[in-house]
């Protein structure tokens, strides 16, 4: 290693720099989000670089009044009841289909993936007449179905692909306990599927927790709002509050990101499944 | 001999009780699918060929007159070539810087990589909608510290802004879906060159090939099919682009920055040109259709 270290160390300087820099370029926006929001409305114009003044938390206690609270709240309710049912219904289904040697069997397998290529935002003005006919607007319980319903195809994909190298010797066992095949799904192979649960969990999770488009058409009124919609609400409410604005923002980005930090490894690798 | 005939006699009632009886278990997904995305679907295609409102009961039959609208109406030509130009640039910027960052990580440096790999995929995690008005308010020609930025180091900011300037506005959200999606497909190319065999290069090393050598001879071709399914997710994103550019241009100034997918919000929840929004949906459905299919072949070679 030694007899090339001088040119060695330059080109790890130039590595380290350009990682950095955009790592740089990655953290200023959210560093400067978090400093504009502790600023006074006179501070954000006159020194728009610098540091705030003096830290205090008036500008959150303004942009809470929107509320906040209430959309994080229908997001959790949102999110979790669509993943739930994503893996639920997509588990049950892939597993039934990896398990069936019947022709037909393949071809709705085939069937359920096509769904995978279209995007909601293609097929949007039906897909709002559909739910607002049937008298789904406004309701969580509406929106958490066409949540589910995109989001099965691409799980359905995973957990195929994963139950078809689920060893059987184990759900032979379980049936020569007397399980019937139903509790042998559920008191074995689920059970043992951990990661590819978590891993379609997460991915579900990041794209529903964040989703707009169907959440501005469908959820109108602001106690049914989601964050995504309820946030853009901040700018109308605050015009020139900036501060209230930027606190509004991390309010609803900061824990999303810590919770990010936590699981880091698990959500990168589930996010990093869509190349497999 | 006799193991295999045992698993073979055992197999196919057990499994065929599964395939007769709890076939029902498929039902569930198959509604939901037919439901909210295959009926859409087709009823997308159907109502491309009929005129009608939003809330309209009358659907009127015009045959093509949709689709002749939008080959003569020029801003859907602009939206398709928005699309194509956030496609291309976000080929260059996010799957080429991303793959550099990634080398880099893989192998370049010593340490750090957890660090600099949590940072640059964070953005990933947040909702566009929050990064659009981040970035409205960094380009903001007012208080935006960009322009700050620029008018320290001396040189003038445009002057209509950098969302405001029809040249300009279209750049920018490349830079900002650059800023968001660049940590993805960094770890997404990341994840493949870890399943690089290792004594690939230590062999490479023997022949004398190293740094950029063995990345053109080494790293390179073994990356293929990843680079491959890394170029057709970000095509795929850069034509269903809808959050980013409602909230930082909402497709301004004078449609500059309309893409299909802002301009079918557009046609059918402003003007509510329904018939007509669909027509410009099949465009959208068709080209993500083809490209989604593309995905799935490329990822089961991998």
């Amino acid at each position: 290693m030694t007899h090339f270290a001088p040119r060695f160390r330059i080109v790890q300087a130039l590595l380290y720099g350009f990682v950095g820099l955009w790592s740089a370029f990655v953290l200023m926006p959210v560093a400067w989000m978090i400093f504009a929001a502790f600023k006074t409305r006179r501070e954000i114009f006159t020194d728009p670089l610098g540091l705030p003044g003096q830290w205090t938390f008036d500008s959150f206690r303004r942009a809470w009044g929107v509320g906040l609270g209430q959309f994080m709240f229908n997001s959790v309710v949102v999110t979790t009841s669509a993943v739930l049912i994503i893996l639920l219904v997509s588990g049950l289904a892939a597993y039934v289909i990896a398990r069936s040697r019947s022709v037909w069997m393949k071809l709705l397998y085939l069937l359920i993936v096509a769904g995978f290529a279209v995007p909601n935002n293609a097929v949007i003005v039906p897909l709002y007449q559909m739910v607002t006919a049937a008298d789904f607007g406004n309701s969580h319980f509406g929106i958490v179905w066409v949540y589910a319903a995109y989001g099965i195809p691409f799980t359905t994909i995973l957990f195929f692909a994963f139950f078809l190298d689920f060893p059987r010797e184990l759900e032979e066992a379980a049936r020569l306990d007397g399980c019937r095949p139903w509790a042998v799904f559920f008191r074995v192979v689920m059970p043992l599927s951990g990661p590819a649960i978590a891993s379609a969990a997460i991915f579900q999770a990041v794209f529903i927790w964040n989703e707009f488009l169907l959440a501005l058409l469908l959820l109108t009124q602001p106690d049914k709002k989601t964050l995504p919609v309820g946030i853009l609400q901040l700018q109308g409410e605050f015009t020139s509050d900036w501060p209230a604005v930027m606190a509004g923002l991390s309010i609803a980005t900061l824990p999303i990101i810590l919770l990010f930090l936590i699981l880091q490894r698990s959500f990168v690798r589930s996010l990093a499944g869509l190349g497999k | 001999m006799t193991d295999m005939s045992r698993q073979t006699g055992a197999t196919p009632t057990w499994y065929g009780r599964i395939a007769a009886s709890q076939s029902m278990l498929v039902l569930p997904a198959l509604v939901l699918c037919t439901l909210f995305i295959f009926i859409p679907a087709f009823l997308t295609i159907v109502g491309s060929f009929y005129a009608f409102g939003l809330t309209s009961e009358r659907w009127t039959p015009v045959g093509l007159a949709n689709y002749v609208k939008a080959g003569n109406d020029p801003i859907f030509w602009v939206a398709l070539k928005n699309n194509l130009i956030i496609v291309f640039g976000s080929i260059v910027m996010q799957v080429g810087i991303g793959t550099v960052l990634a080398a880099i990580l893989d192998r370049g440096i010593g340490f750090g990589q957890v660090f600099f790999r949590v940072v640059i995929f964070m953005p990933m995690v947040i909702s566009a909608v929050a990064v659009a008005l981040i970035w409205l308010i960094i380009l903001d020609p007012n208080i935006g510290i960009l322009n700050a930025l620029v008018k320290s180091l001396g040189l003038s900011p445009p002057t209509r802004g950098w969302l405001g300037d029809p040249s300009i506005s279209i750049w920018m959200v490349l830079i900002v879906a650059g800023w968001q999606y660049t940590g993805f497909m960094m770890v997404l190319i990341l994840a493949g060159l870890q399943a690089i065999p290792k004594d690939l290069y230590e062999a490479a090393a023997l022949d004398g090939a190293r740094g950029m050598r063995a990345f053109w001879s080494i790293t390179l071709p073994n990356l293929r099919n990843v680079l491959l399914v890394a170029v057709l997710i970000t095509t795929i994103g850069g034509f269903k682009v809808f959050d980013l550019i409602f909230v930082l241009t909402g497709g301004g100034p004078a449609n500059a920055t309309q893409v299909l997918g802002t301009y079918i919000y557009l046609q059918a929840f402003t003007l509510t040109n329904m018939g007509y929004a669909n027509a410009i949906a099949v465009v959208l459905l068709a080209i993500a259709v083809l490209l989604g299919w593309l995905q799935l072949k490329a990822s089961r070679q991998s």
